[in-house]
């Protein structure tokens, strides 16, 4: 009997009837169905198209345009419905009342889902932020803040009604989830809208660059670990029917996470042109971040204690279990590839991809499928269809996570050594990119039956829990319970507490309130609960963030540096259309093999005009950052018409309707007075005459490509941009490298000599 | 597990309980190891006593500078001269290396069967950058101005060498698809084994030329 419980049988019990709203959550159960099952089929397309590029068809569908489409469906649409899903169900019994309003619950329901076909309607389209996971464009920002805000208001509201003191431990973890993603989300979107749907980030370069990787490590931290961790605290004792195994580490290890987890996320941007203090800070709190994570993998598993037996016949059980297993071995690799040495290997390649999917697979995935299957037989009133079926999704889903795992980290160690590889003369012993990439393709197809088996699972699963769903009674109603009214918010114990006439009273009642332990008495005040949560998350953030921004020596001022000219910012624009960055970095990391293939390694101040910062995260092709001058103009169209038309064994999809697609001008005037607004130096009569200036440039350049031997008549069209933008890239340091010692620093220019012989050697 | 007496605290919520357990005592010894290892690396950093990026990338290049130094010791130093590039010409594993070398990282430009694409035709009578041996050897390792990239420090000099001996025996081949004539116009070489009537001088600058 839980104390206030006690309490209450002290004074007169008075019951009441509450409903729990389980129509909400049998809705977030189906959409989180619906959007994995969407989100993992694209996923498996997008494995295709690299194993074999044919996959690619038409401008929409490219792998460039897929990937964000793949990587917000799974995290927003399928972990994001599920976690609202565990949220619904279990605050509502965890805090004894219904949720705050039904209307809320409604919008937000289907506001988030209209967010999610927005996303999967402009992706393909090519709008896109081009930051990682907050790649959806400023409109559908605004609403994804607006349904936020009302789901916090109605979790809020709900904490507010609550009928037991005290909040557990999942609640906690799920206030940690509000109010984080809101921050992080509003931060990391703060965007100048052009159009209707282009907008151009008030962060730049270097600050963009950590802006970005703050939010996107986060996410990771608070939309898919802890919302998770609460769904554990909830679902792994319900389906084990155990106790909790400690209480005191829930708290040791809530705090820590949520404490430390915010600083990591420069660990993402190890070897570039971020401060690396900034890095460093990154590394070490990543490291102290293993023990905190791993304080949940305990309590999840040995909750389990005495109850081992039951993981053989509870495909349920088998779910959680190897998903908290995936959760512990994800948070060991994490803190792993954050130091420098093993990321200087790992960075670039499909290593990371292993590693984001053994979390994303196992703990969010199987977390979620276990409790689905828990949730499935209590929403409707029915046992689950098949528990043979179930099982069977289980070694589907696991065999297919091997594979996955083990088939990208064997690709990514390869191609991690292949790259930095030198022979005895030397020189870089495969300084063919392309050579990098082809020894990859059986790694390639072979993770791509992992995801098919895990996306057959899947199947199983939509299956299994639509049938389960065909045989359920018509009218589910809302269960009804009935609790004791909380004596603890009650008019006569508030009114004697309230007005305390002596000091002695006060503190009296203080220590009443901390007689179970201050953490035991801050569970009892959700406000202040919150407010700490905020002050926890607001030090690492403040303290990488405002020197980043405030302090100038982080950004050295690279004379030569210019702002793009108007055609060169189009061409930036279809690159970002076309999602280049999603193979494609623009950052080369000092170290030699990089200096060796690409060319003198990338400094902060030559991205100051970059909004956004386009560094990248994955090298499916070669780094662009020193890719202007190195190819005749007529290379790169052929290239982008036909990639194996220059590169027999090239990977990389055909871009042909740049060669046929009009050049849209229209937007440039703006675009520039956008950026002009954003201290980039236009002047005025470039502003006015953008579109003239792009034209000029663009007959230039059209007239070169005939020139070179290429086709006629290429001034209006997008390729034009596009190779404009290409050749630029890294010129204006080759232009400093001229004015040597005058413009840049001294130590800038002297860690580049150490070589004499770095060129370029790549294709 | 005798340091978890499983003691069930007095809370319960929808029915989940919670031990009273102390936390793991090898989790609490981690911990604090990773904290004070924290410390420790980001006192060492700041004392430069940790190498950063720079001292790393110094280093690394410098174990680069030794080991191309100690090969070149090491080799028997080419000499790249007329007489030793005119000795090579037809030389069958030069010729087959060179062949493997250029469909590998020219043929993207100058097209499988040096018919030209991108860059210049190089089986016909016409030579932008100078027709001899050597000439063709320094437009290969330098590069030009007009998009063609330096080879020096991609392929070993042997290689360069076979290359230019590929390059040489493509002359006359009268490819399909040949691109049109560039650059200045030299009578073969096969009339005559000295190259008298074309002086070194003659070899036209970068900058001159412009694209047919």
């Amino acid at each position: 009997m839980s104390e206030q419980e006690s309490a209450a049988g002290a004074a007169s019990t008075v019951m009441e009837t509450v409903r729990y709203d389980d129509a909400i959550v049998r809705k977030f159960v189906l959409a989180t169905l619906l959007w994995g099952f969407v989100g993992m089929l694209v996923g498996v397309v997008l494995a295709l198209q690299i194993a074999w590029w044919p996959a690619n068809v038409t401008q929409y569908f490219t792998f460039g345009r897929l990937r964000p489409l793949h990587t917000n469906a799974v995290i927003f649409a399928f972990a994001g419905n599920a976690i609202f899903a565990a949220i619904y169900y279990s605050t509502q019994r965890l805090v004894k009342a219904r949720m705050f309003n039904d209307l809320l619950s409604k919008i937000h329901f289907w506001g988030w889902q209209a967010i999610i076909v927005s996303a999967a309607v402009t992706l393909p389209l090519g709008f896109t932020q081009s930051h990682e996971y907050a790649e959806l464009e400023w409109p559908i920002d605004v609403a994804i803040t607006l349904v936020w805000v009302i789901f916090a208001v109605n979790f809020f509201g709900t904490l507010r009604n609550r009928r037991t003191k005290h909040m557990y431990v999942a609640l906690w973890f799920y206030i940690a989830t509000i109010v984080t993603v809101a921050v992080l989300h509003i931060f990391n979107n703060l965007v100048i809208p052009v159009t209707g749907i282009k907008s151009y980030p008030i962060y730049s370069g270097v600050h963009d660059a950590l802006m970005q990787w703050w939010y996107g490590h986060n996410a990771v931290a608070f939309f898919l670990t802890t919302p998770f961790l609460g769904l554990m605290y909830y679902f792994m004792p319900k389906a084990a029917e155990r106790p909790v195994f400690s209480y005191k580490l829930s708290i040791v290890h809530f705090w820590s996470l949520v404490f430390i987890y915010i600083w990591a996320g420069p660990h993402h941007l190890h070897y570039t042109a971020l401060p690396e203090w900034a890095s460093t800070l990154g590394m070490i709190f990543s490291i102290m971040l293993w023990m905190p994570s791993w304080g949940g993998m305990i309590n999840g598993l040995l909750t389990l204690r005495g109850a081992w037996n039951k993981l053989r016949d509870s495909a349920i059980l088998k779910f959680l279990v190897v998903g908290i297993t995936f959760y512990g071995m994800s948070t060991f690799e994490g803190p792993m590839l954050s130091v420098k040495a093993v990321n200087s290997l790992s960075h670039y390649t499909d290593w990371t991809i292993g590693h984001v999917h053994a979390g994303a697979l196992g703990w969010n995935g199987f977390m979620t499928f276990g409790m689905i299957y828990w949730l499935v037989p209590r929403l409707w009133k029915r046992d689950l269809f098949s528990e043979k079926l179930a099982t069977t999704h289980f070694w589907l889903g696991t065999i297919g996570i091997v594979l996955y795992v083990i088939s990208m980290w064997t690709a990514g160690i390869t191609q991690g050594l292949m790259w930095r590889a030198f022979d005895e003369t030397g020189r870089l012993m495969y300084p063919e990119f392309v050579d990098t990439v082809t020894q990859l393709m059986p790694m390639y197809w072979t993770r791509m039956i992992g995801g098919s088996m895990y996306l057959l699972g899947m199947i199983l699963c939509v299956y299994n829990v639509l049938m389960t769903v065909k045989s359920a009674p018509k009218n589910l109603e809302d269960p009804e319970f009935k609790v004791a009214r909380p004596t603890w918010k009650t008019a006569s114990s508030k009114s004697k507490e309230a007005m305390p006439v002596m000091y002695d009273d006060m503190l009296d009642s203080l220590s009443a309130k901390l007689k179970g332990g201050a953490h035991r008495a801050l569970e009892g005040w959700p406000a202040i609960f919150t407010v700490l949560t905020v002050m926890a998350i607001a030090v690492g953030s403040l303290v990488e963030i405002i020197p980043m921004m405030l302090v100038d020596s982080n950004v050295p001022t690279i004379k030569t540096v210019r702002p793009y000219t108007p055609l060169e910012l189009a061409g930036r624009d279809i690159y970002i259309r076309e999602g280049c960055v999603g193979c494609h970095s623009q950052m080369v990391r000092p170290m030699r093999d990089e200096i060796e293939r690409y060319g003198d390694y990338s400094k902060p101040g030559e991205a100051i005009y970059d909004r956004p910062f386009l560094w990248g995260s994955k090298r499916t092709g070669p780094d662009l950052a020193r890719v202007g001058g190195k190819y005749p103009h007529l290379w790169h169209v052929n290239h982008m018409r036909d990639p194996r038309d220059v590169k027999e064994q090239s990977l990389m999809p055909p871009y042909p309707w740049l060669l046929e697609q009009t050049l849209d001008t229209s937007a440039l005037p703006k675009k520039l007075e956008v950026l002009s607004m954003l201290n980039t130096p236009y002047g005025l009569e470039q502003i006015d005459n953008a579109e003239k200036l792009a034209m000029d440039q663009a007959k230039e350049v059209a007239t070169q490509i005939e020139a070179e031997g290429g086709p006629a008549g290429l001034e209006d069209k997008e390729i034009v941009a596009l190779v404009a933008y290409l050749q630029r890239l890294g010129k204006d340091l080759k232009d400093a490298k001229m004015l040597k010692g005058t413009v840049i620093s001294e130590t800038e220019v002297d860690a580049n000599d150490a070589s004499n012989h770095s060129r370029q050697a790549s294709k | 597990m005798d340091q978890y007496q499983d003691k069930i605290l007095d809370h319960n919520y929808d029915g989940i309980q919670e031990f009273d357990n102390p936390m793991p005592g090898w989790w609490k010894a981690i911990f604090v190891l990773t904290v004070i290892w924290a410390a420790v690396y980001l006192i060492g950093i700041e004392l430069n006593i940790i190498p950063r990026y720079g001292d790393d990338l110094k280093a690394g290049q410098d174990e680069l500078l030794a080991m191309r130094q100690a090969h070149e010791k090491s080799q028997p130093k080419i000499v790249v001269d007329d007489a030793m590039l005119l000795a090579a010409l037809g030389d069958a594993d030069k010729l087959a290396q060179g062949k493997e070398v250029f469909l590998t990282n020219c043929a993207s430009c100058h097209g499988n069967v040096a018919q030209g694409g991108i860059g210049p035709n190089l089986t016909d009578d016409f030579w932008l950058y100078g027709q001899k041996p050597i000439e063709i050897h320094k437009t290969i390792s330098k590069g030009t101005a007009n998009g063609m990239p330096p080879w020096e420090s991609v392929l070993p000099p042997e290689e360069v060498v076979s290359l230019v001996v590929f390059v040489s025996s493509t002359r006359g081949t009268n490819p399909a698809g040949a691109k049109e004539p560039q650059g200045e116009k030299y009578d073969p070489p096969s009339k005559d084994s000295s190259e008298t009537e074309k002086p070194d001088e003659k070899a036209p600058t970068p900058a001159e030329e412009s694209k047919g």
